[in-house]
């Protein structure tokens, strides 16, 4: 009896418990935040000194107090204060929350953003606003941060002084191939004219007899498959036909007889098996010798 | 003793015009390689084959493709003999001479492979038995390139096993006039038994012989390879398209009394070897190009030598 009315206390405080936790959900205010930011005083400083963050929240709602802000996690800095203010205008309420610390490491080190959880006045949906991050050096122990910031203006000092340097040296390139143009110029104006060669006396045109001729006398003395390509091309071109084509395109230009008979005679030599060249190409140079003729 | 002049003799005394049709599929039969015809409806396809081989004489089957169609269909089964009490084997049609496969895209994949295997090895297995093929072997096949619909699409790797597609093309005004006189009537006596099969057997043996220059031969490898880089060309022909161009110009001399080829014999094959073998990329289709305008511009960019 004793036990299940423990179980029975039990399973009430449960109930409460869950019941409190949509009445929280549901206990958070209708806020318009029109602003949320984070700033700090310094952004590099030393170990061991001060500075200052403040969180600027803006609503347009009047309130007298802002407990739903959330301050970040600090880290390892150490806080020396935390100063909350609420002012009052006709625009609604600005809270500015004034941490004061001071960090214990050197390095970079970011601030995590604050925020607060409220029914957006907006929407009507409960919502996270959230702030800026913040970014901050901190310089290790005799490092002054005036000299880090020293430092980074000489260090950008020199990059500019590099790249005027280098516009400097190509301006001066510019200009001094720009003089040795003009100099050129001027240098081919006063130039005396250089005597042109005597025109040589160009060839006489061969015509396509010609060639076939000159093929045949080479075919004739070595009678070989480069000669006779030459010459079946020659015999080609006397048809009408570039090489590269084939017999029945050089028929078709119906060459007259002896260079049809020729032509046909060249093809078998071209392509004819071994024992039927010989007679073929006897047939050649007979019907060739007597389209020439 | 015939010559193959009598059996394009014989096809042209029936079929009008197409000669270029004509004398493909007489020097498929002299090679002994198989083609594709492929056309419109109503061009004579049919016609043609049918032509050849009632000229050729020896064993005609037909089969016309269907979805429905099963491998047994073509190469043949094994039925149970109640009276002796064991398996026949019963032949199927692809156990002829001449097998004219009509449409055959309209098959599936598994009764062209039984027709494709069979064509390239020359045999057929049925059960747990193999059969050669009887020689000559020539298959035709039609194809219509209109109604695609319900067709099954060959593959590259089974159209490279045909020799040569042909091009079976609207006749002219001339030819149609002609059709409508020769054909008005009915359908005139096919020459049949023109020559006999011995003859093709002769005459495959003897074109082997036609000579082939070096010129030609790196002619024929040239014009390949050319396809395999060429404008709109996706996938080029394969070294068995520069066999096939050597074999047919063999077998175009041997037509034309010649014993040696020429280079105009593979110029004059070369579409034929090609155009099935060549697969395109997608500016064709979406530039309207004509397929066989990439094949005369491979054709045409090879000198001959």
């Amino acid at each position: 009896m004793a036990r299940a009315s423990t179980v029975a206390t039990a399973l009430a405080l449960l109930g409460a418990l869950a019941a409190m936790a949509p009445a929280t959900a549901q206990g958070l205010r209708t806020l318009h935040v029109d602003a949320l930011s984070m700033r700090a005083d310094r952004l590099a400083i030393p170990v061991g000194a001060t500075f200052h963050v403040a969180i600027h929240v803006h609503v347009r709602e009047h309130v007298d107090a802002l407990d739903e802000l959330v301050v970040p996690d600090i880290g390892t800095m150490q806080s020396m204060g935390d100063e909350r203010t609420v002012s009052h205008a006709n625009g609604g309420t600005d809270v500015v929350e004034t941490l004061t610390l001071t960090p214990t490491q050197p390095g970079p080190f970011t601030i995590q953003p604050a925020y607060l959880d409220a029914i957006d006045g907006r929407t009507g949906r409960p919502s996270r606003f959230s702030s800026n991050p913040l970014r901050v050096t901190v310089v290790a122990v005799g490092g002054n941060p005036v000299d880090a910031a020293a430092d980074a203006l000489r260090q950008v000092a020199t990059v500019v002084a590099i790249l005027i340097g280098l516009a400097v040296v190509l301006l001066v390139a510019l200009a001094l191939r720009r003089i040795g143009r003009t100099r050129a110029r001027a240098s081919v104006t006063v130039a005396a004219p250089v005597p042109q060669p005597a025109p040589t006396p160009t060839a006489p045109r061969r015509t396509p007899r010609d060639e076939v001729a000159a093929a045949l006398r080479r075919y004739r003395t070595a009678p070989a498959n480069g000669e006779l390509r030459d010459l079946r091309a020659a015999l080609f071109v006397a048809a009408g036909v570039p090489p590269g084509a084939t017999l029945r395109d050089a028929l078709r230009a119906q060459p007259g007889e002896p260079l049809r008979s020729a032509l046909l005679a060249a093809e078998r030599v071209a392509f004819g098996a071994p024992g039927v060249r010989d007679a073929a190409s006897a047939e050649l140079i007979g019907a060739t010798e007597r389209w020439l003729r | 003793m015939s010559a193959p002049r009598a059996v394009l003799d014989a096809l042209h005394a029936t079929i009008v015009g197409q000669d270029e049709v004509c004398e493909g599929l007489v020097l498929a039969l002299i090679v002994g390689g198989h083609v594709l015809l492929e056309g419109a409806p109503g061009v004579a396809k049919t016609l043609a084959c049918r032509a050849l081989a009632a000229a050729v004489g020896g064993v005609f089957r037909r089969v016309q493709f269907t979805p429905d169609l099963l491998p047994s269909d073509v190469t043949g089964t094994r039925i149970f003999d109640q009276k002796t009490g064991e398996f026949a084997t019963v032949f199927g049609p692809l156990f002829a001479n001449v097998v004219l496969a009509d449409e055959i895209n309209r098959a599936p994949a598994k009764v062209q492979s039984a027709l494709l295997e069979g064509m390239q090895e020359r045999r057929a297995t049925i059960g747990p038995q193999t059969y050669d093929l009887p020689a000559p072997f020539v298959v035709l096949a039609t194809m219509n390139p209109y109604d695609a619909d319900g067709t099954y699409p060959l593959p590259l790797a089974q159209l490279d096993r045909f020799l040569a597609k042909l091009i079976v093309a609207y006749p002219s005004l001339e030819e149609e006039r002609t059709i409508v006189d020769r054909f008005g009537t009915g359908e005139p006596p096919l020459a049949a038994n023109v020559v006999t099969l011995d003859d093709v057997r002769r005459w495959q043996a003897e074109a082997h012989a036609v000579f082939v220059d070096s010129a030609i031969r790196d002619y024929a490898v040239a014009l390949v390879r050319a396809s395999r880089g060429a404008e709109l060309v996706a996938h080029g022909a394969s070294p068995r398209a520069a066999l096939a161009l050597v074999a047919l110009a063999r077998a175009r001399a041997y037509l034309e009394g010649r014993g040696f080829a020429t280079p105009d014999d593979v110029r004059d094959v070369a579409p034929s070897v090609l155009r099935h073998r060549l697969s395109y990329d997608d500016r064709l289709a979406i530039g309207g190009y004509d397929p066989e305008d990439v094949v005369r511009r491979i054709v045409a960019a090879v000198p001959a030598p």
